[in-house]
């Protein structure tokens, strides 16, 4: 196939981005609806893709490859596979549904959001797809700049201190990370007779990785550089402080998108790159990582309990969720890899429609707190029944995408250790606790007198509203009674990382 | 001295008959703008031709003293186009000023002739004469807004640490005269390698390598010999600090990659522990202070002498072993120098209006009132953070990476460069801040310069996005620089 669809799905939203540059502000239902366009379009094509995507073979598909900066061997590759494919349509999927959930929320500056938007779109893809370290690194920092411009100019009321706390974490895990990415092809170099031909190569480098050419103390260094990036982007507990004032602070559509993608972007590299390259150290390291798993499990679901506010109580869940991805890929078993990659989307499709159902809210009532809230299920009932159905997927409602998840990193670490596998079901318990609790206390009981005082302002949703959650309802139940489509896809990529890994494969 | 002696040199020459042309030419019609400028932007279109018809040459005149070679035309086009760019962006501003025009780009051309001589430079004498003939100028610029008491003290303060400095590096060199015997780069090359063959570095050469370091390491503002630079930068008319954060810093490099990587590189195991902890400092203060700042000129003074720091890890990789450090020291001179420029000149844009001030606050909502320099001054602010893919990251990637090519201790130093460019993120990012993220305060400075401007920073915009897409091209003639006459 000689059609280069994946640098089409990633610069599609970018011609869309300069379409809606290139329109006169004074229409901003031109440019919501241009925007809307290119992100279906996107979305569209990497449907096509999913569709045309060999299951079976593992490696790579549909690469591409250009010389770019030849002088070190930086090329412009991509490809995919089982893994990365999910996660492009998983973007390509809350993209659209994002931009359509800002066509009431944004009224102000429209085309600039707009422009981030797509922008954000183009990085986000290019991570998923970049087989050449430095491209991966450039798409990285890509995703960075329109998400702090989102949260910043149309975040809440404390969004100035949010984004430069986001963007500054981010930047001290990513610089760190272009150093040991730049030491990494040095060394390739170095191994190569100074030749610079492959330095970035992805597959070059994990098969230098793989013969065991990267010394052990080279790799310790290069593997936490990279780790620390990834941790603070997925957040792992003790980074993850960023993530609850991003949250609370971003427009609805930015939290959407920043629990959804960004978050696994952080995941996501770590399966594509840090364990895979530097084997040795992702077992010496796994120990420790698992302590701030569980931890992070553990502790996320605590202190959900305790959070005044809607959005806050979701981001603290978010690094609940998350430490089961992490969970799951350190004890390097195929089935915790593979339920941690569920996860993995899981979450985005939850989390996403608990954030825009968030939103939904906010747009009727400009509050979060829960203290302010109760019974809305009699005035919203439609919304209250939608949440309902989000809030148990969260919890880990059997049936539902959560729980495959969930369960399957669980079984996948009982082999690992019994006392995290327990520690895990305490915070099942612990997830429905909280979640059902603020749910209670939004959608029963009587009406709180804030409430009543916006009087008719608390319509139900709109179809514009129901839209946005229909496809994300959707596929959680899809995925939580028929886990196999994904699982299957996900087979040749889990036994791929776990061969890296240097783990004898089992089933 | 012979014919083409004067034709290897005819850059320079041209560069002083444009200075002398510009002069004539507000002799005949006084205080007109237009004929001077044309004069000028034309009289330096025909040096950069000069240049490039010596690209790829090699040769030296007067006996060995200067010596043409990719370096010198890399260089020399770069202090053409920082000629180009200031004059660009001062017109707008000296006019409602009432200073000079003339005057100005007379001097400014003075300036770069003597940087242009550095860059060609292979003689001690010939160096530091160079040398004085790229800083004098410089002192009058700054000091150029004769009525603004901030203007005076800045260049009185420029001045006198200047002259200091100049007289430091002298004394050194004259110790190295003394030692070795020769004035000719190659010469002292030559010696000191048979010193160092012989194990036993004299006292007095060493206090020699202490006083050249201490003069270069004021010119190029390391830290802590810097305290000039945010008076000089704060107080002097806002293009002159435009020119004075890129100009007389490249030049200052230029005479580093003369005299310590040409005459002094046999000795380069001494003077690399000496750089490493300079860079060190140099970036790590700079950038703290930066943080603190609520004057962007100020802050842009500080974030100028972090940015010296990286470029001094290339130094030190060069030090280490790493000959493609001096590559990477020549596309962040490049790069420094569009990103740059071109954040002053959105500053000097804003100040084009007498009384508004450069504090951060004239920023507020800038991307507002004005979307297109709102939008370019995030690009700068953005590359000089080092956000790819814009120029600004490919000059952090190239010194990071011969840092680590160079290995050891300089690794170290890769990483704390990085730690360095991250927490910079916080100072350039906050200006991005009020411009996007704070409603425009009631008395706007309405900005709207002219073409000229505009055409100035249209290039320094399309500059910092070209050097960031197709880093290729400049790294191509960096390397092919990073070879030279020693």
């Amino acid at each position: 196939m000689n059609l280069p669809i994946l640098s089409l799905i990633t610069f599609t939203p970018l011609v869309g981005a300069l379409a809606v540059a290139a329109l006169p502000s004074r229409y901003p239902h031109l440019i919501r609806r241009t925007a809307l366009a290119f992100s279906l379009l996107a979305w569209v094509m990497s449907l096509v893709l999913l569709a045309a995507y060999a299951f079976g073979p593992t490696g790579f598909q549909f690469v591409e490859a250009h010389n770019w900066i030849p002088t070190f061997g930086i090329r412009y590759k991509v490809g995919i596979d089982g893994l990365s494919i999910l996660m492009v349509v998983l973007t390509t999927t809350l993209s659209w549904i994002s931009i359509l959930a800002s066509f009431g929320p944004i009224k102000d500056r429209v085309k600039g959001y707009m422009i981030s938007f797509l922008v954000l779109e183009v990085g986000m893809i290019g991570v998923f797809l970049a087989l050449d370290l430095f491209l991966f690194y450039i798409y990285w920092e890509i995703v960075l700049v329109p998400m702090y411009l989102i949260i910043g100019i149309w975040g809440g009321s404390n969004r100035i201190y949010a984004t430069m706390k986001f963007v500054l974490y981010t930047l001290v895990g990513s610089l760190l990370m272009l150093v040991a990415i730049l030491a990494t092809a040095f060394a390739y170099q170095v191994g190569h007779g100074g030749s610079w031909v492959g330095a970035f190569d992805f597959q070059l480098l994990q098969q230098f990785a793989a013969s065991g050419q990267f010394g052990d103390a080279f790799q310790n260094l290069a593997f936490l550089a990279l780790f620390l990036a990834f941790a603070i982007k997925v957040p792992m507990f003790p980074f993850h402080t960023w993530l609850p004032d991003a949250h609370t602070e971003a427009p609805t559509a930015g939290s959407v998108i920043l629990a959804g993608v960004l978050l696994k972007l952080g995941a996501y590299g770590l399966i594509r790159f840090a364990v895979p390259l530097y084997p040795h150290a992702a077992h010496t390291f796994a120990g420790p990582i698992i302590v701030l798993s569980v931890i992070a499990i553990v502790y996320g679901a605590i202190v959900s309990i305790v959070q005044p506010d809607l959005k806050r109580l979701i981001a603290y869940s978010s690094v609940s969720h998350m430490g089961f991805v992490t969970l799951g890929i350190f004890v390097f078993s195929a089935t915790a890899l593979q339920g941690a990659i569920l996860q993995m989307i899981s979450h985005g499709l939850i989390t996403g429609g608990l954030f825009l159902l968030v939103g939904v809210i906010y747009e009727r009532t400009h509050d979060r707190t829960i203290a302010k809230m109760g019974g809305l299920a009699a005035t919203m009932p439609v919304w209250a029944t939608v949440f309902g159905f989000f809030i148990l997927a969260s919890a880990g409602l059997p049936g539902l995408s959560g729980f495959v998840g969930e369960f399957l990193v669980f079984v996948g670490s009982f082999g690992i250790s019994p006392l995290i596998a327990v520690a895990t079901i305490i915070v099942m318990v612990l997830a429905a606790t909280y979640l059902l609790w603020m749910f209670q206390r939004v959608a029963f009981g009587t009406m709180s007198d804030f409430l009543k005082g916006l009087g008719g302002h608390l319509t139900d949703m709109t179809g514009t509203e129901a839209v946005t959650l229909l496809p994300l309802g959707f596929l959680i139940v899809v995925l939580g009674l028929f886990p196999s489509l994904v699982l299957d896809l996900l087979r040749a990529p889990a036994q791929a990382f776990l061969a890296a890994a240097g783990v004898a494969v089992g089933g | 001295m012979n014919w083409s002696d004067i034709g290897t040199i005819s850059p320079v020459v041209i560069a002083v008959l444009v200075a002398a042309a510009v002069l004539v030419v507000d002799m005949v019609a006084p205080g007109r703008r237009d004929p001077v400028i044309v004069t000028a932007l034309g009289g330096l279109g025909i040096v950069a031709v000069a240049i490039l018809i010596q690209a790829g040459r090699s040769g030296s005149a007067f006996g060995g003293a200067y010596s043409l070679d990719n370096l010198t035309v890399f260089l020399d086009m770069l202090f053409v186009a920082i000629a180009a760019l200031t004059i660009m962006f001062a017109a707008d501003y000296l006019e409602p000023r009432g200073l000079p025009i003339a005057e100005f780009a007379a001097v400014l051309i003075f300036a770069v002739t003597g940087a242009m001589l550095v860059a060609g430079s292979t003689d001690l004498l010939l160096l530091f004469v160079a040398l004085e003939l790229m800083v004098l100028p410089g002192y009058m610029l700054a000091g150029f807004a004769r009525h603004d008491p901030y203007s005076t003290e800045g260049a009185i303060k420029y001045f006198l640490l200047g002259s200091f400095s100049s007289a430091i590096l002298l004394f050194g060199l004259a110790y190295v005269w003394g030692i070795t015997g020769t004035t000719r780069v190659d010469g002292v090359a030559a010696a000191l390698a048979t010193v160092v063959a012989t194990g036993k570095i004299a006292p007095g050469l060493a206090m020699g390598l202490a006083f050249m370091t201490t003069g270069v390491a004021f010119k190029m503002a390391a830290v802590p010999f810097h305290y000039w630079t945010p008076d000089a930068y704060q107080g002097s008319p806002t293009p002159v600090t435009a020119y004075l954060s890129v100009g007389p810093k490249v030049g200052a490099f230029a005479i580093a990659l003369r005299l310590f990587v040409g005459a002094l590189g046999p000795l380069k195991a001494d003077w690399l522990p000496v750089v490493i902890v300079l860079a060190a400092l140099t970036m790590t203060l700079g950038n703290l202070v930066a943080i603190t700042q609520d004057n962007v000129k100020r802050m842009l003074a500080y974030s100028s002498i972090a940015h010296t720091g990286y470029i001094l890890v290339g130094l030190a990789a060069y030090a280490g072993g790493e000959q493609s450090g001096l590559s990477a020291i020549l596309f962040y001179g490049a790069a420094y120098t569009f990103m740059n420029m071109g954040a002053f000149a959105v500053v000097t844009a804003l100040q084009r209006r007498p009384g508004v001030s450069s504090q951060i606050a004239t920023f507020a909502g800038l991307g507002r009132r004005d979307p297109w320099l709102g939008a370019l001054m995030a690009l700068f602010l953005l590359s000089l953070t080092g956000i790819p893919p814009l120029a600004g990251f490919w000059a952090k990637a190239y010194v990071i990476l011969a840092a680590i090519q160079a290995g050891g201790w300089l690794t170290v130093l890769a990483v704390l460069a990085m730690i360095n460019a991250a927490a910079a993120a916080f100072y350039y990012l906050r200006v991005v801040v009020y411009m996007y993220m704070r409603e425009p305060t009631g008395d706007a400075a309405p900005s709207s310069p002219g073409a000229l401007f505009r055409t100035g920073l249209a290039i320094t915009g399309v500059g910092t996005l070209i050097f960031g897409l197709f880093p290729a091209l400049v790294a191509a003639a960096a390397d092919a620089a990073n070879v030279f006459h020693g």
